[in-house]
Order: C-alpha cells, then sequence, then structure tokens
C-alpha cells in the first residue's frame, strides 16, 4: 500500500495537545517538509515516529508494517534514521567511530569471535570500517575521521550526524532543521547534499524553517499549528494558504 | 602501552615474586595477589561505569555471591572448578535478575538500586544463619573450606594463588580490551555519551546494559570464588558498601572507561595504606579514606577523566579505492 | 501492642521525614541525590552532644540540650551550604556522574573526618532531662519520644508554611520547576539553592541530635542507614515532593517499627523491610505514591 502511513496521530502531554490527530503520508522518494511555527509539534511528531513517545492516539505504518509501539532502536533497524534539532552527536567519540556505531544495527557481535579475533571478526570490523570510511568520503569528512566530535566545526558536525543516520542503510530520513544556525552559501551546500541523498533512493521528512529550503527542495509540505495539520499540498500552494499565513508571520517566503 | 613494555612487564610479574618467596618481602606477593583480586573487580566495574556509564554502588554484592556459592560448596566436598563456575553461575544470574528492571532507571536512581541491594545481600548474608552461619562466617567450627586444586595440583602458597590471580588478571584484561575495540565496546561507550540518541541509531540500549552489567558480575563471581579458596574464610564483613565505595573510587580515579587506568587505580587503593602505614606510622594508614574522600571531591572537578585518562582509538583512514568511491559524493569538498 | 508500635513508627518516622526533606528539597531544585546528607545528619547528633557539654558547665541540662540543639540547627545548616559550594556548584554543567562522585567523597570524608578526630567508637550522649514514661491507651509511651514527635511536626509544619505562602518558598518552588525561568523572573537562583541546603542541612542536624537523644549513643558512621531509609522516605512520597517526604517518612517508620514487633525476629530484618521497599518502589514505581509521571523532553 503505502511508503510512511501516520494515521490520526495523537500525543498529549499533561494536558496539552502536542498532536492532535494528525495524518500524514510519505510516498516512497519523495522529500516532504514540515512546517509550522515554533512549537507546532514538529519534532514530537518526529519522537513519535522513531519510537521515543508511543501515541496516545492512532497508528503508523512503514512498509505496510505497524510499528508505533516498537522499540526506537527496531524502528531504526527496520529504516527509519534522523539526525536532532540539537545536533546530538557521541562527543566524546571520533567521528569515524561515531559513524560506526550507526553501523550497528546492520551487523551482530558474537561473544567468542570477538574476543579470540577470529577471521569473521576480523572481516566484520574491517567491513564497518570500510563502510564508515566511505561514508565520510561522502560528506566530505573522511580527513576528519581521527578527530573527536566534539572538535568539529558545526557545519562538520552537521554532516557527520547525517553521515551517521546513513550508517544505518535507511529508507527514510528524517532531518530535524539541518539548516539551523547556517548562513546562506552552507544551506545552499546543504540542500544539494540532500538532493543527492533522494537521488540515491532514500525518501526524506524534513524539518526546515527556512523557507527557500523549503520551497526548493519539496515536493510536497505538510503544515503542523498546535499539532494540528492545517495544509498538506506544494509549496507553492501552501504559502498561498490563508490558514498557513495566519498561522505563521504571514510574509515570511523570503527567508 | 607499547607492546614491548607490556611483555616485559608482565615478565617481571612472572618472575620477581618467585625470588621474593624467601625474602622479607615476601608478604608482597600477597599483597599483589590482593591487588589483584582488586584489579578483578575494578575491571568489572570498568565495564559498568568506565564503558556504559552507569554508577554502580553495590558491586561487592556479587564478590559476596561469588565467595559464599563458592565457599558453601567447597565445604560440601565439591572440587574447585565447579565451585568457581556455580560462584560465576549465582553471581551472574542474580546480577541479570536485578538488572532487567533496574537498568530502565535513569543515573541517580540505579545508583540508589545498586546500593540497597548490596545492603540487602549483606544483611541476609549476616542474618541467615542457617545458609551463612551469619557474622561469624563460614567455615563453621569443624569444617573447613578445602584449598583450591586444578588439575590434581593443589594451591597452598600465597604463591600459587598470586599466579593463579595474575593469570585470571590478564585474561579479564585481554577481554576487555578486545571488547573495548569491537561494536560492542563502541555501543557501550555511545550509550554513555547519549542514551537516546545510541537508541535512536540502532542500539539496543537495555539488552547492551545487561551485558556489560552480566559480564561484569562474571568477574565478580571469579574474583569471590577465588577469595573463599584463598582465605579459607569468608564474612559479611569483608563486602562492606565502603569496600563498593573503594571499586568506585578504583575505577573514577584511575580513568572511567580506560583499563589501564583502572589497574593502576586497583593498585592504589591496595597499596596505598600499606605505604601510608611504613611512612606515617598506622594511626595515619587509617587517614587513608579521608584522602580517598578528598581525592574523589577534587578529582570530580578537576580532573574528571581520571589519572591515565581513556583516548579514543585512532583507525587507519587511507583514502577509498576507485572502485569504492561513488560516482558523485553527496558533498562536494573541493569547492571549498 | 500495635499502638505502641504506631507510637515508636511514628517517632521513628517523624525522624526519618527531617531527614528525607533535607534530600528531597535539593533533589527538587537541583536534580541531584545528596549522599553528603546522611553526614550533615550525623554532624547534627555530634555537634549537639559537644555543645551540650560545653554547655551544661554553666548551663542547666535541659537550657544546654536545647541550645545544643539550637547550634546543630545552624552549624549543620552552614554546613551544607558549604558543602554545596565548595562540591557541588563547581558541577553544575559537569556530566551526570561528576556531581554524584563528589557528593560520595564529602561523605566518605566527613565520616573519617570524625571518625579519626573525635571517635571511632560509640559516644553515650546522655539525657539532658528527665525522661517521664507513662501509659496511653494500652501503650507504653515517654515524654522523649513526645518531645521528638512535636519538635518534627513543628518544624514540618513551619516549612509546609513557609514553602507555600511566603515569597521565598515561592521562589525555591519556581527554581524546583525550571531554574532558567526563574533566573529570568528575577530569582537568584544560587541564593536560592543555598537557602534550599540551609534548610535541608538545618532539619538534619536537628534530626541527628534528637536522634543521638533517642538512641542514647552516637557514632561516625551513624548516617549511613538512617540516610538511606531517609531517601526511601523521600523516594515513597515522590522525589521533590515535600508533603511527600513527610508522608514517607512516617509510613516508612511504621512499616518498620510494625516488622520488628510483629514478625519474628523482626528487629533483624527490619533494615532489609526499609531496602526492600526502595527497591520495589524505584523499580515499578519509581515516581512514588504522590508523585506524577512526566516524562523526559527529548
Amino acid at each position: 500500500m503505502g511508503f510512511l502511513e501516520a494515521l490520526s496521530i495523537s500525543k498529549v502531554f499533561g494536558g496539552v495537545a502536542a498532536l492532535d490527530h494528525v495524518d500524514l503520508s510519505i510516498k516512497e522518494g519523495e522529500i516532504l517538509g514540515l512546517i509550522g511555527p515554533n512549537g507546532a509539534g514538529k519534532t514530537t511528531f518526529f519522537n513519535v515516529l522513531t519510537g521515543l513517545y508511543k501515541p496516545d492516539k492512532g497508528e503508523i505504518l512503514f512498509c505496510d508494517q505497524r510499528i508505533d509501539g516498537l522499540a526506537p532502536h527496531e524502528i531504526s533497524s527496520l529504516g527509519i534514521a534522523r539526525t536532532f534539532q540539537n545536533i546530538r552527536l557521541f562527543t566524546h567519540m571520533t567521528a569515524m567511530e561515531n559513524v560506526m556505531v550507526g553501523r550497528h544495527c546492520r551487523t551482530q557481535s558474537e561473544f567468542f569471535r570477538t574476543i579470540f579475533i577470529t577471521p569473521s571478526f576480523r572481516a566484520q570490523e574491517q567491513a564497518i570500517q570500510k563502510s564508515a570510511r566511505e561514508l565520510l568520503h561522502d560528506v566530505g569528512l573522511l580527513d576528519r575521521g581521527n578527530a573527536l566530535a566534539k572538535n568539529l566545526p558545526y557545519g562538520e558536525q552537521r554532516r557527520l550526524e547525517i553521515a551517521r543516520a546513513l550508517a544505518l542503510e535507511p529508507k527514510l530520513l528524517l532531518l530535524d532543521e539541518p539548516t539551523a544556525g547556517m548562513n546562506p552559501s552552507e544551506s545552499e551546500d546543504l540542500m544539494r547534499l540532500i538532493e543527492r541523498i533522494q537521488k540515491r533512493g532514500i525518501s526524506i521528512l524534513l524539518i526546515e524553517h527556512q523557507m527557500r529550503v523549503v520551497m526548493n527542495l519539496c515536493h510536497r509540505v505538510i503544515v503542523l499549528d498546535y499539532g494540528a495539520k492545517i495544509a498538506d499540498a506544494t509549496p507553492a500552494e501552501v504559502q498561498k494558504n490563508p490558514a498557513v499565513i495566519e498561522a505563521y508571520l504571514g510574509t515570511s517566503a523570503h527567508a | 602501552m607499547k607492546k614491548g613494555a607490556w611483555f616485559g612487564g608482565v615478565a617481571l610479574l612472572l618472575v620477581v615474586p618467585y625470588f621474593l618467596q624467601t625474602t622479607s618481602f615476601a608478604f608482597v606477593i600477597r599483597l599483589f595477589g590482593i591487588a589483584g583480586l582488586y584489579m578483578l573487580l575494578a575491571l568489572g566495574l570498568n565495564l559498568v561505569i568506565g564503558f556504559v556509564g552507569l554508577l554502580d554502588l553495590g558491586f561487592m554484592a556479587f564478590y559476596a555471591i561469588g565467595a559464599y556459592t563458592a565457599a558453601i560448596l567447597a565445604i560440601h566436598h565439591v572440587p574447585f572448578v565447579l565451585c568457581v563456575l556455580a560462584a560465576i553461575l549465582a553471581s551472574t544470574a542474580i546480577r541479570v535478575i536485578i538488572g532487567f528492571p533496574a537498568l530502565r532507571l535513569r543515573g541517580d536512581y540505579l545508583a540508589i538500586v545498586t546500593l540497597g541491594f548490596g545492603e540487602v545481600v549483606r544483611l541476609i548474608l549476616s542474618n541467615w544463619d542457617g545458609l551463612t552461619n551469619g557474622p561469624k562466617g563460614l567455615p563453621r567450627v569443624g569444617e573447613t573450606i578445602p584449598p583450591a586444586s586444578l588439575f590434581g595440583f593443589t594451591f597452598s602458597t600465597n604463591l600459587h594463588y598470586y599466579y593463579l590471580i595474575l593469570v585470571c588478571v590478564l585474561g579479564a584484561i585481554w577481554i576487555c580490551e578486545r571488547l573495548n575495540h569491537s561494536r560492542v565496546g563502541r555501543a557501550w561507550v555511545a550509550i554513555r555519551e547519549d542514551e537516546i540518541a545510541a537508541e535512536l541509531m540502532g542500539v539496543e540500549v537495555t539488552k547492551q546494559k545487561v551485558v556489560a552489567f552480566a559480564l561484569s558480575a562474571v568477574f565478580a563471581g571469579l574474583a569471590g570464588a577465588i577469595f573463599a579458596h584463598w582465605e579459607g574464610f569468608v564474612t559479611p564483613e569483608s563486602f562492606t558498601f565502603w569496600e563498593s565505595v573503594l571499586l568506585v573510587c578504583a575505577v573514577v580515579l584511575g580513568g572511567m572507561g580506560s583499563i589501564t587506568g583502572v589497574i593502576l587505580g586497583a593498585l592504589c587503593i591496595v597499596m596505598a595504606p600499606e605505604i601510608l602505614r611504613s611512612a606515617l606510622g598506622s594511626s595515619f594508614a587509617n587517614a587513608r579514606y579521608l584522602l580517598f574522600g578528598l581525592s574523589l571531591i577534587l578529582m570530580a572537578i578537576y580532573r574528571p577523566q581520571g589519572i591515565w585518562p581513556s583516548r579514543r582509538r585512532t583507525l587507519e583512514l587511507r583514502p577509498l579505492e576507485p572502485e569504492d568511491a561513488p560516482q558523485e559524493t553527496l558533498y562536494d569538498a573541493e569547492q571549498k | 501492642m500495635i499502638l505502641q508500635q504506631l507510637v515508636n513508627g511514628l517517632t521513628l518516622g517523624s525522624l526519618y521525614a527531617l531527614i528525607a526533606l533535607g534530600y528531597t528539597m535539593v533533589y527538587g531544585v537541583l536534580l541531584m541525590i545528596n549522599f553528603a546528607h546522611s553526614e550533615i545528619f550525623m554532624a547534627g547528633a555530634f555537634v549537639s552532644l559537644m555543645s551540650y557539654k560545653k554547655l551544661s558547665t554553666f548551663l542547666p541540662p535541659t537550657e544546654a540540650f536545647v541550645a545544643g540543639i539550637l547550634i546543630s540547627f545552624l552549624f549543620c545548616a552552614a554546613l551544607a551550604v558549604v558543602i554545596e559550594r565548595v562540591a557541588y556548584r563547581p558541577l553544575r554543567r559537569a556530566a551526570r556522574l561528576a556531581p554524584l562522585i563528589s557528593a560520595i567523597g564529602v561523605s566518605i570524608f566527613l565520616q573519617n573526618a570524625v571518625f579519626l578526630w573525635i571517635s571511632d567508637q560509640s559516644i553515650a550522649y546522655p539525657q539532658a532531662f528527665e525522661v517521664k514514661h507513662f501509659q496511653f491507651l494500652g501503650a507504653q509511651m515517654n515524654t522523649l519520644q513526645l518531645l521528638i514527635l512535636g519538635v518534627s511536626l513543628t518544624l514540618m509544619l513551619v516549612l509546609q508554611f513557609f514553602v507555600n505562602k511566603t515569597r521565598l518558598g515561592t521562589a525555591i518552588r519556581a527554581t524546583a520547576q525550571d531554574a532558567t525561568t526563574a533566573s529570568l523572573m528575577g530569582i537568584p537562583v544560587n541564593g536560592i539553592i543555598a537557602i534550599t541546603f540551609f534548610i535541608g542541612g538545618a532539619l538534619g542536624g536537628v534530626a541527628g541530635a534528637l536522634n543521638g537523644m533517642y538512641y542514647g549513643s552516637i557514632k561516625y558512621n551513624m548516617g549511613f542507614v538512617p540516610g538511606i531509609k531517609a531517601f526511601t522516605a523521600a523516594v515513597l512520597g515522590g522525589i521533590g515532593n515535600i508533603p511527600g517526604a513527610m508522608c514517607g517518612g512516617l509510613i516508612l517508620g511504621v512499616l518498620e517499627s510494625m516488622v520488628a514487633g510483629f514478625i519474628p525476629n523482626g528487629s533483624d530484618w527490619k533494615d532489609v523491610v526499609a531496602f526492600s521497599v526502595l527497591l520495589l518502589i524505584l523499580l515499578f514505581r519509581p515516581e512514588g505514591l504522590f508523585g506524577r509521571r512526566v516524562p523526559d523532553k527529548v
């Protein structure tokens, strides 16, 4: 049937409806934008989608499998990976190690093979390192591989977080404000990066505040306000939607 | 540490004690043996505190479970190897049973649960006279814990036990090193760094915590079984909260997560009182706890990484082979 | 018999409650468990005893005792504030484990300071006034129990009033809810935290003095077990919840007394009861009786 279908998702925190019967679906290969004023529930939706919260009502189907109620690591291994609004790298690990952790759910350990350094263990370690090197090369960070994540400049940290998410071999990538804090030139680079990810067959759900990014990148946009969906259309249509304009500042299309 | 230094050090540890046997420094052998037991414990605890980042304040309970299990079985003439296996099994099983619910708690709560459980174990050992002979300890009058024996060889002197412990410690170091540089070790450190991010990156956090928890109990059970046979005597007073605290000190002061650091920490914990005693007289030896308390505060504030901090691994970053490099990278580094 | 154990339990429980308040208030504002609090309790016992001994050379015993309690009130309050400033404040932004480790360090330091410089043995705590025993509805009671109950309940009522009806109390509650916003509202957060430690320390100190009087002896390590039990009480009531800590203390005290009174060999096993209660609550209902499960924001 569908690729990702979220049906009537509701989530309440202490009396406040963070999400209010939200329907959201993503087609395979699509870049879907998720926008809305601050506090509209976008990151909460990500958290529900990735299993950090259980929805109070509603269900989520990913490739026709119900994923609401599953543990976060199970959802990740099914093929949904994400980045975070406030970068959450493993700060005291190197860039390489951060990406290698991303390979965790695509590999397996066996205690005795680890202890006795059997050939199969060696082979797997080398494969993990090779994947990590390839991903770092892909995002232009191979020469920074042994740097501690906390020592990387902001833009590189964002790219590292994306590389780590890609290490999970996701079918769906959730990006939470990836261009936050970036100047226009950096945002351009990141936009190109996201486009290329999509060209490789990965679908993307993108939370963004910069309207330029949303307009140029997204095939479709969903707008949330006070936890409810108020629009679901192409970027051009959404831009003209009066309810959206009212919810937002209105003339923010020039971001 | 360089391989040469390692081999040199191990060679010294093997050879020197043999020659110390008949000298007036023979007591050093026993001291090193005790230090070795503490190293085993500290290495185990390091998996939980150092790698995964969980505060465990009741680790001694599992040393006690191992020791008492071995003692009770040995008194009933069970062979050494089976005593050891039973001790490890008991220790690990109970650790896992407590671990599953406890490991879902956040840091400070987990600390209190481990502390509480440690006390419960000690109280049970003190009060269940039927099984453990209470505060009087085991063995009871008229019974003995026979010395350990392996393949017909009986461990009867301090030197024998020292070598046994040395082998176990080296094995433990090997296991910890291997795990550190593997998928499991990286998962543990990721959990320590950011548990939620780790879970979202596909790490089964609770399971990995339980694995660390269980493995630490294996070390504790083994150490306990050896202790019971060597000492020939176990009482609840050997396994108090303060002993657990000393172990935490060894791990934190040594350098959380750092295998070398933790070994040094354990060595300090055991050697410091002796050094203080000979340097300052026995009344000052009691000051060791005072100094440890002070050092914990100072270390937490000024050197949280420990005496010998762990370092992350530098990996080889050779450029990709042409066939591995994609046609178009996601990011155009050349443009910068 | 039940009434007897109830009276014993409430007396014991009110001591636990006083100590528990220190834990719960600090946890409320700093989200940390002050491991050193049990040593403040111990310090209260020692300070009140030493003051009493000095003062009773020129004051009548009852007055000397009261003065001793007041001195331990102030001393322990100050001690708590100093500890916060020296061992915890530098670690406000540090990794999770750091303040916990520092707190353990303080605890070890204080215990061993007393061990080394005062005594490693139990010291007798003399009776400062004549304790009258009487019967009430079949239960044996004495005036000391009434004193403890009276002092504890008074202090708890004063604290409740202070926290809920005064500006300073409101500032504390605000800081506990959200320190950042509180500081934006002009509340001096560092000062509020210091005051929280002051109050918790003072109550713990008084509990120590009363405890010494009740049991007749004190020792350098007397803080450990009551500390854990008081923490259990705080968690039982919902950590961070002030009335909860009071209820939790009383409940735990009564539970312990019932076990000691009615179960064979109960007095050996009563400590196990306290720890088992702790484990069960933490494992299965960490928010306690009166707390609410609040999910963490990600």
